[in-house]
């Protein structure tokens, strides 16, 4: 255990140092992104206005508040590509690992962990900026801004995990454009990366409470933006945990399946 | 400059163009699924918008939906065209490849303007036109003459105009070389383009007029097909594509006399 | 056909080229080439060659002196000038990868405004020359490095260029096809009175092709002129080869012992001890053969390269 503690920093601090030296790339990344919720928010607050001051449960001001903190946990759910998978597979990375004594995802975890920590320093000015422009209503708790803190490494290991059973499908079939594109776009609609699920139908409000898409963005989000009682404050960490460990379970037994087929088709 | 060579050398490449990508044809599949799923997108957010409210800023469902059709459509043009020869133009200049389309008896700016092609982004194109018919069905327009060429008219300057764009912004990669990271952000400036620039804060629409042309590309075109243009308008974008286009001419060559300098 | 115009060649005078780096890429380089000639460029990585090349094509402008081609400035890259060269590069394609070379010999075609016989006419005409028949309809991606080599050469001569600048166009190249391009080369220059710029790191291209060469080290010309001339002026020395009645005997007194191949021992003397030394040997030693040469042109090279290394670190 220890061993594992070790090689996650280790591989986290590896990725602080590299990561900081792109400060330039970083920020032009980020600032590409900026312009998906600008225009949600735009758009919603526009409509907010014009239906007197709210809609779906929120004003201009909790608008801007929703999708500046948007940005950052984006951020946290960017991790190992589907796309990605193809690349392993061929270029014999992952025949590689597969030779190694740790299972190849910690070292993704570990590495992609540590970018974020310089996402989360670079966001900073970045969220300011906005806030400036903006004007967002934010008036968070102290429990609100500790779960929030917690959440967002959550959202990230659900993330991770879920891209990796999705790029598992390589195994199968180098046809995965169809299957990642189709699953992109219900996870956009249903995690509430588009909108806040609230202004969403009532049965995609339903069908969104039993799948994980919402856990891994809009909990965190509405954590810190919405007044939320403390009891479910706890009781949406506790979801994430479910779902995290529901899905490395998952993982883990597809993983077995998908190495097998893979070593005996002698990739 | 705008003679008749760069109708026939655009010819030329569209032309080995599209039998290169006709060779890979699981790709207009590819690109079939990626459209729809796009536009479905699009569709429920246009949807989810409209179910709480009647009209956007003075923009109608249908007339949302027409400017939903321009967006794509421009998006097929651009992807089509003007993003491939953009991209493999960084390349070479960053590589120092750019040598052969600098020794072939033609400008070098129309060589490396037209030398890529994709056919397969022309589904875009197909499906932006059948949205925007969908679209003018809705509004119960009839097209008249002067209407759909005043649209074709806004679409070409507006299309000229981000033409510009890209090659100012590419040629900076004659001085600096991390430029590739500035074109990521032309796709999510884009993005803004479907829905109409009114919609904006001031200090956005500007930058969405002047700095990254895309109120010209979209929202001026489906102000043309939903009768909000006005001849002051167009003449405005003929005049900005003017220079835009001289401002990339000019840019363009100093980065090439930079080039030629610079390299070994 | 294009017009006779007096004074064809290049010429360059005072060249002083500068990087982005300050490093003087190419540095009071001067010479000039007649029509038709066939020249080629020695020197090592870095010398200039490829600077000289890009100058003489106008892809690069140098920072003082003249360029001139055929009567033109090449760096203002008019449209008459750039017909009428061509320009290959060993290491890099032009061709379109995934399509049969035909389609981009069409290609080419459009580009130069050619007329369709004439084109015809040439195309097949170095298709059979080349052999190519059977490999025009495949995608060029199928052709092996060699075949499409001979495509792009062939597909950069269709406009019949009267000026040929050829960066390395054998390298990596097997030596059957290192032969074979270097007849159409050859051809080519016969038929069309072409001239000719070559640069390599193959002795063999310049040797088989070039009457004329310049060579070029640290951005200055070391020498222009025969290949002959360049072993005279160049070599110090002469190689001895002795085979001996006996093994293993010690020649080392003699002159300095380059190698041992069985009973063969190859000795490197000082041209002027030459005579004396073979007289040694002949008259001292049991010897069954004897031969003197001249060193390897490539070993002459190298010590060119190598001698003047060190003067350039004292300026």
């Amino acid at each position: 255990m220890r061993d594992m503690l070790r090689y996650y920093l280790t591989g986290m601090k590896i990725a602080v140092v590299e990561q900081f030296q792109y400060p330039a790339a970083n920020y032009f990344y980020m600032i590409g992104m900026i312009a998906e919720p600008v225009i949600y928010l735009v758009v919603w607050s526009t409509i907010a206005q014009a239906q007197g001051g709210a809609v779906g449960g929120y004003t201009p001001g909790q608008f801007a508040a929703y999708y500046i903190v948007w940005t950052l946990v984006r951020n946290m759910n960017i991790v190992f590509t589907p796309y990605g998978w193809e690349f392993l597979i061929r270029q014999g990375q992952l025949s590689a690992s597969l030779l190694r004594p740790l299972h190849p995802i910690h070292g993704f975890i570990s590495y992609f962990a540590g970018w974020k920590v310089v996402v989360i320093v670079l966001w900073l000015p970045l969220a300011a900026f906005l806030s400036l422009v903006f004007k967002p209503e934010l008036h968070p708790t102290l429990l609100q801004v500790a779960v929030f803190a917690v959440a967002i490494w959550g959202a990230y290991l659900i993330r991770t995990m879920l891209s990796w059973l999705l790029g598992m499908v390589s195994f199968w079939t180098t046809r995965v454009s169809a299957i990642f594109e189709l699953y992109f776009a219900l996870e956009l609609l249903l995690s509430g990366r588009l909108v806040p699920l609230s202004l969403m139908p009532l049965w995609v409000q339903q069908l969104a409470a039993y799948l994980p898409f919402k856990w891994a963005f809009q909990f965190p989000i509405e954590a810190l933006v919405s007044p939320i009682p403390p009891a479910q404050l706890v009781a949406g960490l506790g979801m994430q945990v479910f779902w995290i460990v529901f899905s490395t379970l998952v993982m883990q037994v597809v993983w077995r399946i998908g190495v097998r087929r893979f070593t005996a088709v002698g990739g | 400059m705008m003679n008749m060579s760069l109708f026939r050398l655009a010819f030329i490449y569209f032309r080995v163009g599209a039998l290169n990508e006709l060779q890979y044809r699981v790709n207009f599949f590819v690109q079939l699924l990626q459209s729809f799923i796009a536009l479905g997108v699009g569709l429920v957010g246009l949807g989810l918008v409209f179910s709480h409210t009647t009209d956007l800023n003075g923009w109608s469902r249908p007339e949302l939906l027409a400017v939903m059709g321009v967006h794509i459509l421009m998006g097929g043009l651009i992807s089509a065209i003007i993003q491939p020869n953009m991209q493999r133009l960084l390349d070479d200049v960053r590589e120092g490849t750019l040598d052969y389309a600098l020794t072939k008896p033609e400008d070098a700016q129309v060589v490396v303007s037209v030398r890529e092609f994709r056919l397969w982004r022309f589904v875009d194109v197909v499906m932006g036109l059948i949205v925007l018919s969908a679209a003018l069905f809705q509004l119960q327009v009839r097209l008249g003459v002067w209407q759909a060429l005043a649209f074709v008219t806004a679409l070409l300057l507006g299309w000229a105009m981000i033409y510009a764009f890209w090659l100012m912004l590419t040629s900076t990669a004659f001085w600096f070389i991390r430029v590739d990271q500035l074109v990521n952000l032309f796709e999510g400036v884009y993005a803004a383009g479907r829905w109409p620039v009114s919609v904006y804060p001031d200090w956005l629409r500007t930058g969405l007029t002047f700095l990254v042309p895309v109120a010209f590309a979209v929202t001026v075109p489906a102000e043309a097909l939903t009768g909000r243009l006005t001849g002051q308008t167009l003449l405005g974008a003929a005049a900005l594509a003017a220079v835009l286009l001289l401002l990339a001419r000019w840019v363009w060559s100093r980065g090439l006399r930079a080039y030629s300098g610079a390299s070994a | 056909m294009p017009e006779r115009e007096a004074g064809l060649g290049a010429a360059l005078k005072s060249l002083v080229k500068r990087t982005m780096r300050e490093v003087k890429a190419v540095d009071r380089i001067s010479f000039e080439v007649g029509r038709g000639e066939v020249v080629g460029f020695l020197g090592p990585n870095g010398a200039g060659k490829t600077t000289t090349l890009k100058m003489l094509s106008g892809l690069l402008y140098p920072t003082s002196g003249e360029v001139g081609v055929l009567g033109r400035v090449p760096s203002r890259r008019e449209r008459e000038f750039l017909r009428q060269i061509t320009l290959v590069m060993g290491n890099r394609n032009q061709l379109q990868w995934d399509l049969p070379a035909l389609d981009s010999f069409d290609l080419n075609r459009a580009v130069y405004r050619l007329p369709e016989a004439e084109f015809k006419r040439t195309r097949d005409d170095f298709i059979e020359l080349l052999e190519l028949k059977d490999l025009v309809r495949k995608p060029v991606r199928n052709l092996s490095l060699g075949e499409r080599m001979k495509m792009e050469i062939v597909g950069a001569l269709l406009h019949r260029p009267g000026v040929l600048f050829l960066d390395e166009p054998t390298i990596g190249l097997d030596v059957t096809m290192q032969k074979r391009i270097r007849s159409f080369v050859a051809e080519y220059n016969r038929r069309y009175g072409a001239t000719v710029l070559l640069t390599s790191h193959y002795m063999a291209d310049v040797v088989a092709l070039c009457k004329r060469v310049i060579v070029i080290h640290h951005g200055h010309i070391l020498y222009d002129g025969d290949l002959s001339g360049l072993v005279e002026r160049f070599s110090a020395y002469k190689t001895i080869g002795v085979t001996l009645a006996e093994a293993d005997v010690d020649l080392s007194a003699y002159g300095e012992v380059m190698g041992k191949d069985g009973g063969r021992v190859t000795l490197r003397v000082p041209k002027a001890e030459t005579p004396r030394a073979t007289a040694r040997l002949l008259a001292e030693l049991p010897v069954d053969d004897l031969t003197i040469e001249d060193p390897p042109i490539e070993d002459v090279i190298e010590r060119v390269f190598a001698l003047e290394a060190p003067q350039e670190a004292g300026r």
